[in-house]
């Protein structure tokens, strides 16, 4: 492959060279297989909005008429194949940044600088900056558009399923969450800009693949770790003997106890015989009730937002690196030149 | 020649001392993990319980989790260390070697390709089961240690793996299967994709029809029946007998264990023999 572009390059040194299109020569296993994934993707997604959905939610519809009798005869089956394929599917949605990743530090800069064929591709009239923006806008534009797809069909499943499908996942659900939305196109974008960063500061295939790989799972985790503070957070505060407002129906922020003069304390650990007996024990603490910072169903776009554009701006960041350390490369290459000149 | 032989072990170690290390800390990492979670974090989240005992009221219901979800991750790490390997494998051990004409010119200094292919196998086999062998001990007594705080089951896809010698036989297969896709590919990047892919695809086919590997219990009866602590239910349903369950009670767990492991080390042996068969007729 990478002879091809050398040869081609070496060939018609006078012609305005075509980077597009080499570069689609060069990747295009790449390209079909992100293709194929695509499309295999969008099928499944298709196939599990439609008939399985319909299919689980009518095996529910068959378990609630039984009203808990003995021996009621429901599509359990139906049930339980809807559940693996979803379950499945957004894992999957939820790894494709990382093989993002994985491609992008091994074979769209690592293994170029590796073989040299960058540096030759650089005296073939094509600048560094011009070879590089190639590389990053292409790619970009096939994995935006892939996972874009992919998360629009997803969530298009998951609004199928909801409230018609018992064990369908909450939106808040840590995995449905980001594969329902943008941030997972954003860590898809994030994950390029990592590996093309990675590839060009390493210079080799393999361990640049290694390191992108874990720098995009280093991005995620604190992706993960910021973005219910990302946008101010819902506050009740409720009485010491009603307990938590809304529990387990959307992002928790922070739980624990109001006291008087609007502080908040984290909740003591208390073993009293009853409800009552705790909530003497937490007034006698100056404790005026339980306050609940919790994201509710609403802040979804705010929260799905905020934290594509955290990811957005960390691509950003990668991306500019990675013409620094290109930069430095080239530079290396033009004082090579002068010194052999 | 013989210098060059005495010297090949020592170039392998040499040229994969990275990925040697990365392995050596790995399994290092995580039997620390599970040293600190049975010695340390077990110990507060079992007195944290022993208080709520004595109240009605108590909110430390989710304590055990601190335990349990980082013992479910080892659990899963322990199981698909094999993707890693096929990774390997297929990419810096054999296929970066073929792409990049090393493997070629090591054939021209007195290195025939069979015993290159040997020792390009047999140190990582040894590294592998060694860490591996490391691992599952382990494993089984941390997953063992405090069961109380635990709601897995033997039959869980990875806990199934990691507590026995399948998981070093996984690793060997993703090591033949590794080395078999790079010299069919002789492309790194795309055998360490296809080895990862094929792996994990022989993962799935053996997880799907692992039940079916011993012979499953049955039971029937007109009246309703529990199945004995820790059995497997398989399938259950209802026919002329009445209600019946398809199971495998927990004393399967080895023969159905021991019978997949069987499996996959005929298979890695298969890959194997198929991967000097090409190697022969690449070198010819």
């Amino acid at each position: 492959m990478s002879a091809a572009t050398a040869s081609a390059a070496v060939r018609a040194p006078a012609a305005r060279p075509r980077t597009a299109r080499w570069l689609l020569r060069l990747h295009r296993p790449a390209l079909v297989v992100w293709t194929a994934l695509v499309i295999l993707g969008a099928a499944l997604l298709l196939w599990l909005a439609g008939p399985l959905t319909d299919a689980a939610a009518e095996g529910w519809r068959q378990y609630n008429a039984c009203k808990w009798s003995e021996k009621c005869p429901y599509a359990q089956d139906a049930i339980l194949r809807y559940k693996d394929v979803y379950n499945y599917l957004t894992l999957s949605l939820a790894a494709l940044p990382f093989l993002v990743a994985a491609w992008a530090g091994a074979a769209l800069t690592g293994r170029e600088l590796e073989s040299g064929t960058a540096r030759l591709a650089w005296t073939q009239g094509i600048t560094p900056v011009r070879w590089l923006v190639t590389r990053l806008a292409l790619p970009a534009a096939a994995v935006a558009a892939g996972t874009s797809l992919l998360v629009f069909l997803h969530h298009r499943a998951w609004s199928a399923a909801d409230g018609r499908v018992d064990t369908a996942k909450n939106w808040y659900d840590f995995w449905t969450f980001h594969t329902n939305g943008p941030t997972t196109v954003a860590l898809a974008l994030a994950a390029l800009a990592a590996g093309a960063l990675t590839g060009l500061a390493l210079g080799r295939a393999l361990p640049a693949l290694a390191v992108s790989v874990v720098l995009t799972a280093g991005v995620w985790g604190l992706a993960q770790w910021l973005m219910p503070h990302l946008w101010p957070a819902v506050t009740r505060v409720t009485s010491l003997e009603h307990g938590y407002a809304a529990p387990y129906s959307g992002v928790d922020v922070a739980k624990g106890l109001a006291i008087r003069g609007g502080g908040h304390i984290p909740e003591p650990e208390c073993y009293a015989a009853t409800t009552e007996g705790c909530a003497r024990i937490f007034r006698e603490r100056g404790a005026v009730g339980w306050f609940h910072a919790y994201h509710p169903a609403s802040h979804y776009w705010p929260l799905q937002l905020t934290t594509s554009a955290f990811l957005l701006a960390l691509a950003a960041l990668f991306t500019l690196a990675a013409f620094r350390v290109l930069r430095r490369l080239s530079g290396s290459l033009r004082a090579g030149k002068g010194a052999t000149a | 020649m013989s210098a060059a032989l005495q010297g090949l072990p020592r170039t392998v170690l040499r040229l994969h001392r990275t990925a040697l290390l990365v392995w050596t800390a790995a399994v290092a990492a995580l039997t620390g993990w599970l040293l600190w979670l049975n010695e340390v974090t077990a110990g507060s989240v079992l007195a944290s319980l022993a208080r709520c005992r004595h109240a009605d009221m108590c909110r430390d219901v989710f304590a055990g989790l601190g335990y349990s979800e980082p013992t479910a991750w080892i659990g899963t790490l322990v199981c698909y260390s094999f993707l890693a390997v096929a990774a390997f494998a297929g990419g810096a051990l054999i296929g970066r070697e073929l792409e990049s004409g090393t493997a070629r010119l090591a054939w021209t200094q007195g290195v025939t390709p069979i015993r290159w292919l040997t020792a390009k196998l047999a140190l990582p086999a040894l590294a592998v089961t060694a860490g591996g062998t490391v691992l599952v001990l382990m494993y089984r007594w941390g997953w063992g240690a405090h069961r109380s705080l635990m709601g897995d089951h033997w039959s869980t896809g990875d806990v199934f793996v990691a507590r026995g010698p399948l998981t070093v036989a996984y690793g060997l297969c993703a090591l033949a299967v590794g080395t078999l896709a790079a010299l069919l590919l002789r492309r790194t990047l795309a055998a360490l994709g296809s080895a990862v892919a094929a792996m994990w695809l022989v993962n799935l086919l053996l997880t799907q029809y692992r039940a079916d590997l011993w012979p499953a219990l049955t039971r029937t009866s007109r009246k309703p029946f529990t199945l004995p602590a820790g059995a497997w239910q398989v399938r259950e349903g209802r026919n002329a007998g009445g209600d019946f369950a398809v199971y495998h009670p927990a004393s399967h767990f080895w023969p159905l264990h021991l019978v997949e492991t069987g499996v996959v080390l005929a298979l890695t042996t298969l890959v194997t023999t198929a991967a000097f068969l090409v190697l022969r007729r690449r070198a010819a």
